[in-house]
């Protein structure tokens, strides 16, 4: 059996943007068992931009599951913003994790924003002025706390959706020197320390759309930017075959897609 | 102490950072990924954003922030259409 998912980041929702991907969120039925929702849902992270999101997102006959970004933060509403999405019927993960039960199986999902850091060889460290090791000890204390809740899911897949990059991957197309705001290696050893089956993420805009961790876990970067769609749809399951992987339209869609 | 590229005002490299920061933290525009990117004689923004009040809306702020500066703006508005095809992962 096939667990299908559906996944978009950096949708950065204000009045301006609703009613753009409804149209293509109303097909969702019948086409995905849940929609990840990467982070950056707003510009501003006002409790008036995540009634949007609620309008945009909300009431689509799937389960709707969501990380927040940067943006999310930025004007220090996390609370409303969060008390708006679940009343919007939607779940906020921060190091805390779901277990959804799906045709295809029961789908386990640890999600949280994460932050930067960079990656292994190039990454801040621990070490020096107290801002420098707060900032690391931001980014280990919520890998830490997701490598837990993936561990700890009960269920057939596991899945992992943050906002920040767990590997560099998928950051190709971004400068260099920006690497270590955009994501961490601490996330893609969080990721590894579970058998996590794909790992989703955003906060990317110029990045791109695949890699893969050192412990061999799928890495998709879903910003909207990047996959320039309305959202992407993976399909995870063992019943395919390995020269199917990321063969796009392989095995076929059931129905035409408009 | 700093020499100028138009007489007078500050050397491109800073405006350049100046306007780079003025995408994200102005919050009428708060976009972080948009480049600016020095021509000879203008500087273009490129980038994708999510509506076209947007985009123009980044035009405006940034002319009106730095009214001597030539610019030209390559910015697309995101596509929002369903996916026609789907990445199966065994
Ligand atoms: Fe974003
Ligand atoms: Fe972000």
């Amino acid at each position: 059996m096939v667990i299908r998912i559906a996944a978009v980041g950096d949708v950065h929702l204000d009045e301006d943007v609703v009613g753009r991907f409804r149209p293509a969120l109303e097909q969702l039925p019948g086409h995905a068992d849940v929609l990840l929702l990467a982070g950056d849902l707003t510009r501003h992270g006002t409790e008036a931009e995540a009634r949007c999101v609620a309008r945009e997102f909300g009431g689509l006959g799937v389960p709707v599951v969501t990380v927040l970004g940067n943006h999310d933060h930025q004007c220090d509403q996390v609370p409303e913003v969060i008390g708006v999405l679940e009343e919007a019927g939607m779940t906020v993960l921060e190091g805390t994790g779901l277990v959804l039960d799906t045709p295809g199986g029961r789908l386990g999902i640890a999600g949280a924003k994460g932050f930067g850091g960079g990656f292994a060889g190039r990454c801040a460290s621990e070490f020096g002025e107290p801002e420098m090791k707060a900032f690391v000890r931001t980014t280990s204390t919520i890998a830490d706390r997701l490598g837990a809740t993936l561990r700890e899911l009960d269920c057939d897949t596991r899945v992992a959706l943050t906002h920040y990059a767990p590997v560099p991957d998928t950051l190709a197309g971004e400068p260099l020197e920006i690497y270590p705001f955009l994501g961490s290696y601490l996330l893609g050893q969080a990721i590894d320390s579970a058998d996590t089956a794909l790992a989703i993420h955003g906060h990317a805009h110029a990045g791109s759309e695949r890699g893969t961790t050192p412990g061999g876990v799928r890495v998709r970067n879903v910003a909207h930017p990047v996959i320039k769609q309305a959202y992407s749809i993976f399909h995870l399951g063992d019943h395919l075959d390995a020269g199917e992987v990321s063969t796009a339209g392989a095995g076929g869609i059931s129905q035409p897609w408009s | 102490m700093t020499s100028s590229a138009h007489g007078g005002g500050p050397p491109d490299e800073y405006v350049e950072a100046e306007i780079h920061r003025l995408l994200t933290e102005n919050p009428e525009i708060a976009e972080q990924g948009i480049t600016v990117v020095r021509r000879e004689h203008s500087l273009v923004l490129q980038g994708e954003v999510e509506s076209p009040h947007r985009r123009d809306e980044i035009l405006r702020q940034v002319a009106e922030r730095f009214p001597g500066i030539p610019l030209t703006t390559d910015i697309g508005v995101i596509r929002t259409q369903a996916p026609t095809e789907i990445e199966q992962l065994p």
